[in-house]
């Protein structure tokens, strides 16, 4: 075969061959649970679509892994879907049980649950274990629902899937309107003043708390003063590009090579969350408090600029009243944001360190919007594939901020 | 462009069919109904799609030949002559037309595709192996490239609500040229 040939030749994604799912590993070494769920998923790939399921499935897998995991009788009550994020099914219940106390006493208790679910293949790929890892690893360190059980592999249920606590609060105020996924949320100023320093603080301490002995081990731990960290990240989401793909895109084929070229050293690994933004918080409207950090499933161990950057896009804010001031996440202006945020970590912030991660987010978005977004509404594996459709409407402007970034890059 | 009718005529047929249908009152007969032609005007759709410029592209060519048959048989008075005339000039035209449709869409979405996928690996591997001066210079022309191409991407989802200055992207006719 000639070279030219080589590059000419056709894979079918939708039934790849061990093969090539082996030379993808070998070419984008990742984290060792990244690479397993994602090889999972190729297995998988050319099995059936995702078929609507009715809630007594779920009972009865919930049922199955409870009863795997508790010696006493319970009950499973009020089963009901939960709407909400494009990623995962969710199922509300109330479980009736024998539930251990502080001092490891049982007594009966009636305890509001949520079952969340993977589809047949979700538009973004991750793993149950790390999500259910890193929520009961944050307890006590900012607010998050309690987390329960795991069934990983889909042992119980359909698909991996975890059971976690029902936790009180709203992700807007009632009475305002926001688009899907919680985009586009607008706050009244009084409200975002008592939101804003919690929303900082709790950033903070995500990124300085201690992570070791907390029960992480499905995560791997980057080398300060290496590149490792972002270098998995880079072949992390260019394997998933390269599974998912379609129609290729040559700028983010440039920016993949960009971010290889331009690789940020680490100077502190942290606890990374990697959707930190409005619209994946709770808070009670009454006193205005956060009681609950949601969709850890993203997260890592990892570089504390990568939520920096996150959180600070464009994406996520809006102006303020002024009609000048930009509001990070709807919260209060970036300059700050990052001011107070330095304050509460004693931790710096690294410009140029920010500005790769915000090509790194825009080159993950761009591959879950287009190429895993296509690739799973393709092959019908989502229980909502027209939502994932739409939202690869908003992939072309989110290119061009790419595009501006690796112009502007410092 | 990812975002084609295809993907989008099959999500809605599986959104409409898993979780719409199910859920309309089985005693509103008119709603049940609209909802299964609504699936099934969209599976039409999705059938006739890929065909639809062949289709008429092999009317167009049918209809040509047809003209010219009339205009050899069509002997008359000067009111026969007029319409003739006029015949004759628009087959002139439709002719110059089908010549540029030799290339169906499909032909064209595939060569977009080639490109696409072939400049890519080029792009990956200038910064393999690749002089310094070369991966600059291909940095820059992708970076052209994408500017322009991606105001058309814009300018086509503009329907979708997401930009937040839609005052800003031109018509996608104007973009194309096609405006009247």
């Amino acid at each position: 075969m000639t070279a030219a040939a080589r590059f000419r030749g056709v894979i079918d994604k939708a039934r790849p061959s061990p093969e090539w799912i082996a030379d993808l590993r070998r070419r984008f070494p990742t984290e060792p649970e990244i690479d397993r769920v994602l090889t999972r998923k190729m297995e998988r790939r050319s099995g059936p679509g995702f078929t609507p399921l009715p809630l007594e499935r779920l009972v009865q897998g919930v049922t199955s892994l409870l009863k795997a995991e508790l010696a006493d009788p319970f009950e499973i009550v009020d089963a009901r879907w939960l709407s909400g994020g494009a990623s995962k099914l969710q199922m509300a219940f109330t479980l009736h049980w024998n539930a251990p106390g502080p001092d490891g006493v049982r007594t009966p208790q009636k305890t509001p649950m949520v079952l969340r679910m993977e589809p047949a293949e979700s538009i973004v790929e991750t793993s149950r274990q790390r999500e259910f890892q890193l929520i009961r690893a944050m307890r006590g360190v900012v607010p998050v629902p309690p987390v329960y059980w795991c069934d990983a592999d889909g042992a119980h249920l359909p698909y991996p899937a975890l059971i976690y606590g029902f936790a009180e609060g709203v992700t807007k105020p009632t009475t305002a309107h926001s688009g899907v996924t919680g985009l586009g949320t607008h706050l009244p100023i009084d409200l975002r003043a008592q939101l804003a320093p919690q929303f900082v603080a709790h950033l903070a301490a995500i990124h300085t708390v201690d992570f070791r002995g907390r029960g992480l081990d499905a995560f791997a731990v980057p080398a300060a003063g290496s590149t490792d960290c972002a270098l998995w990240g880079v072949n992390w989401w260019e394997r998933v590009w390269e599974e998912d793909s379609d129609e290729d895109i040559p700028l983010v084929r440039l920016c993949a090579a960009w971010l290889r070229a331009n690789l940020p050293v680490l100077d502190r690994p942290v606890v990374v969350h990697a959707d930190y933004r409005l619209g994946n918080f709770l808070f009670t409207e009454h006193d205005a408090r956060i009681s609950a950090w949601l969709d850890w499933e993203l997260g890592r161990i990892g570089d504390r600029h990568q939520d920096l950057a996150w959180t600070t896009s464009q994406a996520f804010g809006h102006l303020a009243e002024d009609g000048k001031t930009f509001l990070t996440c709807g919260l209060l202006p970036e300059s700050a944001f990052l001011a107070a945020y330095e304050e509460a970590s004693g931790l710096g912030v690294n410009a140029k360190s920010v500005h790769w991660y915000k090509v790194y987010n825009a080159y993950m978005m761009a591959t879950l919007l287009f190429g895993t977004g296509y690739r799973v509404a393709r092959g019908g594996k989502t229980h909502q594939d027209v939502l994932v459709t739409w939202l690869m409407g908003i992939g072309s402007m989110l290119l061009d901020e790419m595009r501006t970034l690796i112009e502007e890059a410092p | 462009m990812q975002m084609r009718p295809a993907i989008q005529i099959q999500s809605i047929v599986k959104a409409m069919t898993d979780v719409v249908l199910p859920a309309l009152d089985p005693a509103n007969k008119l709603a049940q109904e609209q909802a299964r032609l609504v699936i099934g005007l969209l599976g039409l759709m999705a059938s006739q799609l890929p065909t639809q410029f062949a289709f008429d592209c092999d009317e167009l060519e049918r209809l040509l030949a047809f003209s010219h048959e009339l205009q050899n048989h069509a002997h008359g008075g000067a009111e026969t002559a007029a319409a003739v005339t006029a015949l004759a000039e628009a087959a002139a035209e439709a002719g110059r037309v089908l010549d540029g449709a030799r290339s169906s869409p499909a032909e064209v979405e595939a060569a977009v595709r080639a490109l696409r996928s072939l400049s890519g690996d080029v792009i990956t591997q200038v910064h393999v192996d690749g002089e310094a001066a070369a991966r600059a210079a291909v940095q820059a022309a992708v970076l052209r490239m994408s500017k322009a191409q991606l105001l058309r991407d814009r300018a086509a989802m503009l329907p979708q609500g997401w930009e937040p200055d839609p005052a800003a992207i031109p018509p996608l006719a104007s973009l194309l040229g096609t405006a009247d």
